[in-house]
């Protein structure tokens, strides 16, 4: 077994993760400007919701892993929703420009308290849908359910784009995010595309928590720090670049395999964070964001 | 068709409309000329739900449309082709085209549907050079082509009344003459228009009825043919008429 081979496939795998949670906070960016910084908190609610269906937690299981994640994706988009309504809406209405950061921040924290209280503080094994004996691929051992991460991760990206390139409501959501005015004039209603772009981001991260949980361990603090890095990795990327945050979320998941192997464990964040000191100085659209060039 | 009584706008604290009043009755073109500044562009936006405004009321046919959101005015039958164009350039000329026709292709769109194909088919041979390039990104046309999107863009919509911003606004002479004589064949089309124009001849030229706006005010108003040979607007607005 090539140990290099084997920490580029495990690194591949969680960048993905992050690409996904990155993914949503592109999505709602892009039509208004704003971030959920709890984004972190809806994956973890993701993967709460998923193991209460899908384990014993709650007097489950009540159905498999694949049946639940439709469910979960439902979940998620409705917490989008709320999100979008009590703390980003008020801040667009009143032309506060950052009134949505210390809410989103705050609905967040409030989220991970109900999720202490009903769930409690430990972290729990999430019941794997897929065997768990490791697979033999270029000389690294994989597990089934980090391929199913890439796959899932992908095909949800596909996925969207086709929405937003085929029908006519993605390319309303694509004009909203080009010119909120003008598709106004349209005739459509940008303030529900906004809506839609929440909804559509915690939806991702409520995806990436289903996804990741059976390879880590679930619990209300999991989506703190997941939600940290894929923000680094969004601004790695460039928050409107869909390719910046596969490539970004590669880059991260790597470096920290790589240095927790090489260097230490404890080290394992910093060349990430490093990276993404070294961009904003250097290069702040992120290394596949476009410098926005206002023509009049 | 259009009807505008006392409308009255200001961007935060300062107002710029002081009380417009003006008509646009269907099946006419009707010009709003005036140097910059004049609240030409206040005027249009507010009447478009792109700026809501402090006082006035606003009609569009029987309906009355003050304050509503750009959307809901889109869905009663008002399409704006705003200043500057603002065509989405990401998207191809042929998305750009669709959307406009959004509110008919939409489930609560209430617009009626009709045959959007056949509108879109109509609407490049109304201007071939977007037929050329409507799998083009609207981002890499020139300032001429993506004026003639914004205005086709609008005609998708079907609307009751067109607004038209500064369709010739840095455009080189020869396309402002196109430009003009696509204004003229949607006129013959029977389409309402409000068009606002720098180049104030060839707007008076192709209009039936012109208004003069002077610092938030309507300053003079008559028929086209009258504003033309009026002494006053002629020194102040067609002055040596070198422009055109």
């Amino acid at each position: 077994m090539d140990i290099l081979m084997q920490l580029l496939m495990s690194g591949i795998a969680l960048g993905m993760i992050y690409a996904v949670i990155a993914f949503g906070y592109q999505s709602t960016f892009a039509t208004s400007g704003t971030l959920n910084f709890g984004q972190g908190e809806a994956l973890m609610l993701g993967a709460m919701v998923g193991l209460s269906i899908n384990g014993d937690v709650l007097g489950g299981p009540y159905t498999n892993y694949w049946l639940m994640i439709p469910l979960v994706l439902l979940f998620g988009a409705l917490q989008g929703v709320v999100v979008e309504f009590i703390a980003v809406r008020p801040a667009i209405k009143s032309k506060s420009e950052f009134g949505w950061i210390m809410s989103t921040i705050a609905l967040g924290i409030i989220f991970r308290n109900v999720a202490e209280n009903i769930w409690g503080r430990d972290d729990m094994p999430f019941p794997s849908p897929l065997p768990t004996a490791p697979i033999h691929i270029l000389d690294a051992n994989v597990l089934p359910m980090e391929l199913m991460v890439v796959v899932g991760a992908l095909l949800m990206m596909l996925l969207v784009e086709l929405f937003n390139r085929r029908s006519i409501y993605g390319k309303a959501v694509v004009a909203t995010s080009s010119d909120r005015d003008a598709a106004g004039l349209m005739g459509i209603n940008t303030g529900l595309v906004i809506t839609f772009s929440y909804a559509l981001s915690s939806m991702s991260a409520a995806f990436a928590g289903v996804l990741i949980a059976p390879i880590t361990l679930t619990g209300a603090s999991m989506g703190a720090v997941l939600g940290l890095k894929a923000f680094a990795v969004a601004i790695i990327g460039g928050l409107t670049s869909g390719l910046g945050v596969i490539v970004g979320g590669i880059l991260l998941g790597i470096a920290e395999t790589t240095t927790g192997f090489y260097l230490s464990t404890g080290y394992k964040d910093v060349p990430g964070l490093v990276l993404l000191l070294l961009v904003l100085a250097i290069k702040p659209s992120g290394l596949f964001g476009k410098t926005t060039i206002k023509k009049v | 068709m259009l009807e505008i009584h006392d409308l009255k706008a200001a961007y935060g604290q300062v107002q710029v409309l002081h009380g417009i009043s003006l008509n646009v009755p269907q099946g006419q073109v009707v010009t709003l000329i005036g140097s910059n500044g004049a609240g030409k562009t206040t005027t249009m936006r507010a009447v478009s739900g792109m700026l809501k405004p402090s006082a006035g009321r606003i009609m569009l046919g029987s309906k009355d449309i003050t304050g509503l959101p750009a959307h809901r005015i889109a869905k009663i039958g008002l399409a704006h082709s705003p200043e500057g164009r603002r065509v989405f350039p990401t998207q191809s000329v042929r998305d750009n085209l669709l959307l406009g026709a959004f509110t008919r292709l939409t489930l609560g769109g209430k617009r009626p549907r009709g045959d959007i194909q056949g509108d879109l088919e109509k609407a490049l041979d109304l201007f071939p050079r977007l037929r050329e390039r409507q799998h083009q990104l609207a981002g890499t046309l020139s300032g001429g082509e993506q004026q003639m999107l914004a205005m086709a863009r609008a005609l998708m919509l079907k609307p009751e009344v067109l607004l038209l911003d500064e369709p010739s606004m840095g455009l080189a002479p020869i396309l402002v003459d196109e430009v003009f004589h696509i204004i003229g064949r949607l006129k013959e089309q029977g389409i309402t228009m409000l068009l606002v124009e720098q180049f104030a001849a060839a707007a008076l030229g192709v209009a039936d009825y012109g208004y003069v706006m002077e610092n938030g005010r309507i300053a003079v108003h008559g028929p086209a043919t009258q504003l033309r040979n009026d002494p006053k607007v002629q020194a102040a607005y067609l002055g040596g008429s070198a422009s055109h």
